[in-house]
């Protein structure tokens, strides 16, 4: 493929990263990178970089997308290598090449176009700067990076290279995600005046555990020092560890808070968390965090609140709702736990339920009533209600989807780096805020390039 | 003008002749069931579900987001292929009279060796060897079934048996085979 080019004009590059300006501006609309695949051919040629638990989800997903050819596999972990190398020739018939360093793998392999990049968030950055200034697109996970400084100089090698720089927050090429935002909260304002968001991680304890590895199938010691990793324990389990993430309120978090953003449409104002280690004593990272960001919004002001515990899997899991006047949407990956509120007071929705909009859930059965419990304190239960259909891929796939049509020209990036990281620069600063006991005023030099 | 012995005999006949008859339906009867239980059991290893691709219709048009049609739709394929269901396969790894190598192996020939026996069956091929290979297989899954205390399974498992030994007893009253040898 012949390099494509950016539709994102110098003007408009310039035009973000004004100081103070460019957070908030384009939160609602992030789709404005795209690339030509100028040479006829719809073949793209992938490196798949980090075959660990999450590139393998990003493998299984791309396994599904018609056109694509794994070139090369590279990971420091012949384990990892291996079975990446395995997997793609299973897939495609013939075995990709397999590196266990990137400077070789971008040195040797010639014809590829894109980098899929799912290795531990500090070498997020250098590994997507390297291949864009490669010349190739590049997928990589989220969180950007562990220090926000890491980020920015991935949008800032973006920019300048031209490539295509699609982060993993996949809930933005969701079809239940994109459909709630555009058809029911901007399209028919079902939640009236927004006013508050909560969302959470609640993970349980046996899920948070340190992961365990086999002595036989370490890592030599000294390729895990040339990587970055003090031993086979930190390589492992790199997300507790400060110097190589972001931990929970990042790790997890960060999928949700950018919800936050992208519903709201606007960066926060401020953040005031607070965190600790109220299990994992000699985790470096808290393993419970709550925090508040605060808004202004055209409409008002808005606060959203979100933890990530690692301690309990109580208060159902995982998702993100957004609280209106009328009604509330609470929202997660998983459809069955998704559902749309209707307040009592809100006018009535049979008109969006017969056009298609939403369709009616069966109301709960009414509990019975206490003693002691004061009738006239209660509100009268919502009406709930539910979208009218799902989509049936693996929970990647769909960005990945619009990663691969942009790189054939055939569509915008729905997360490019530059929105990404307005979106994440907030979350970059919970941990401060935790850690000093205070909050956090925004200024220009929290969230911008 | 009949004798009244004649008569007799004719009698016996007659109910002999109704008898063997409705053995024959007996027979056939047990053949088919477990026939048709064997083929179908096999078969449904190679389903799986596809989600439906259906575009939902908002306000009259397809919606541009890509919501799909919730429900998923079964489908038959190769790749579906599951032999042991993997929540009971977790169950037998974790049994220590389990022989773990052989495990993989009965996971890949459960599904094939159900359908050829129930052909075998059904086409009346080597009937009697087919029935009797058919209720060794059912002892398998009885014997895997007691380790991890699935009692229904084991009942359920007998009845099966219960219709194989009564095939087999009626198993010279049976017609229609291709291969009456086994």
């Amino acid at each position: 493929m012949n390099p494509p080019s950016s539709n994102l004009s110098r003007r408009d590059f310039l035009s973000k990263s004004v100081a103070g300006a460019g957070a908030g501006l384009v939160l609602g609309a992030p789709n404005l990178l795209c690339a030509a695949n100028a040479d006829g051919s719809d073949k793209i040629h992938v490196a798949l970089v980090g075959m660990g638990k999450q590139g393998r989800v990003l493998f299984e997903a791309m396994s599904n997308i018609p056109g694509l050819h794994f070139q090369a596999v590279c990971d420091i972990w012949d384990y990892n290598l291996k079975g990446g190398v395995a997997k793609v020739r299973a897939l495609q018939g013939h075995t990709p090449k397999g590196y266990m360093d990137i400077d070789e793998m971008l040195a040797t392999e010639k014809g590829l176009d894109a980098v899929v990049v799912a290795t531990p968030d500090f070498w997020h950055s250098p590994h997507t700067v390297k291949c864009l200034e490669a010349g190739l697109h590049v997928y990589c996970e989220k969180m950007m990076s562990n220090t926000i400084d890491g980020a920015r100089a991935m949008v800032k090698a973006m920019e300048k290279s031209g490539k295509l720089c699609q982060i993993g927050h996949q809930r933005r090429s969701n079809p239940r995600y994109r459909y709630t935002l555009n058809k029911l909260i901007k399209g028919n304002k079902i939640c009236g005046q927004l006013t508050n968001a909560n969302a959470q991680w609640n993970r349980s304890l046996g899920a948070s555990q340190d992961i365990g590895f086999n002595k036989k199938l370490a890592i030599d010691p000294s390729i895990l020092t040339k990587y970055g990793f003090k031993d086979m324990h930190q390589f492992m389990n790199w997300r507790t560890y400060r110097d190589l993430s972001g931990g929970p309120i990042s790790d997890l978090g960060a999928h949700q808070i950018d919800i936050f953003n992208w519903f709201i449409g606007t960066a926060p104002k401020s953040v005031f968390a607070s965190g600790g280690n109220s299990y994992f004593k000699k985790r470096e990272h808290f393993d419970n965090v709550m925090c508040v960001f605060d808004y202004d919004t055209p409409d008002g002001e808005v606060r959203a609140f979100y933890q990530v515990l690692t301690t309990t899997s109580y208060g159902g899991g995982f998702y993100e709702a957004f609280m209106g006047t009328q009604a509330t949407v609470k929202i997660s990956e998983i459809s069955a736990t998704s559902a749309i509120y209707r307040e009592d007071s809100a006018p009535a929705w049979d008109n969006l339920v017969d056009r298609g909009f939403l369709v009616r859930k069966p109301a709960p059965p009414k509990p019975a009533a206490t003693e002691g419990a004061v009738a006239s304190y209660e509100s009268a239960a919502p009406e709930i209600f539910d979208l009218p259909g799902g989509f049936g891929k693996p929970a990647h796939q769909p960005h990945l989807e619009n990663f691969f049509d942009a790189v054939r020209g055939k569509g915008h990036l729905n997360c490019d780096a530059r929105h990404a990281f307005e979106s994440e620069a907030p979350i970059f600063w919970v941990n401060p805020s935790a850690l000093s006991k205070q909050p956090i005023q925004f200024k220009t030099e929290h969230l911008s390039v | 003008m009949s004798t009244e012995a004649e008569d007799t005999c004719c009698a016996r006949k007659s109910c002999c002749d109704s008898n063997s008859l409705a053995l024959v339906y007996a027979s056939l009867l047990a053949r088919l069931w477990l026939a048709v239980r064997a083929i179908q059991t096999g078969v449904e290893k190679f389903s799986g579900t596809k989600s439906s691709d259906q575009i939902v219709k908002v306000d009259g048009a397809p919606n541009e987001e890509g919501l799909t049609a919730a429900g998923s739709l079964k489908v038959y394929a190769l790749d579906n292929y599951h032999g042991v269901p993997a929540a009971l396969m977790k169950k037998f790894e974790a049994e220590p009279l389990m022989m773990k190598f052989a495990l993989p192996l009965y996971d890949k020939m459960l599904g094939p060796a159900l359908i050829l026996l129930g052909v075998g069956i059904l086409l009346g091929i080597g009937y009697r060897t087919s029935l009797f290979l058919l209720g060794l297989l059912y002892i398998s899954l009885t014997w895997g079934l007691i380790l991890i205390k699935q009692d229904d399974g084991v009942s359920w498992l007998a009845a099966h048996m219960i219709l194989i030994v009564a095939a087999l007893a009626l198993a010279q009253y049976n017609r229609l085979a291709i291969l009456k040898k086994w």
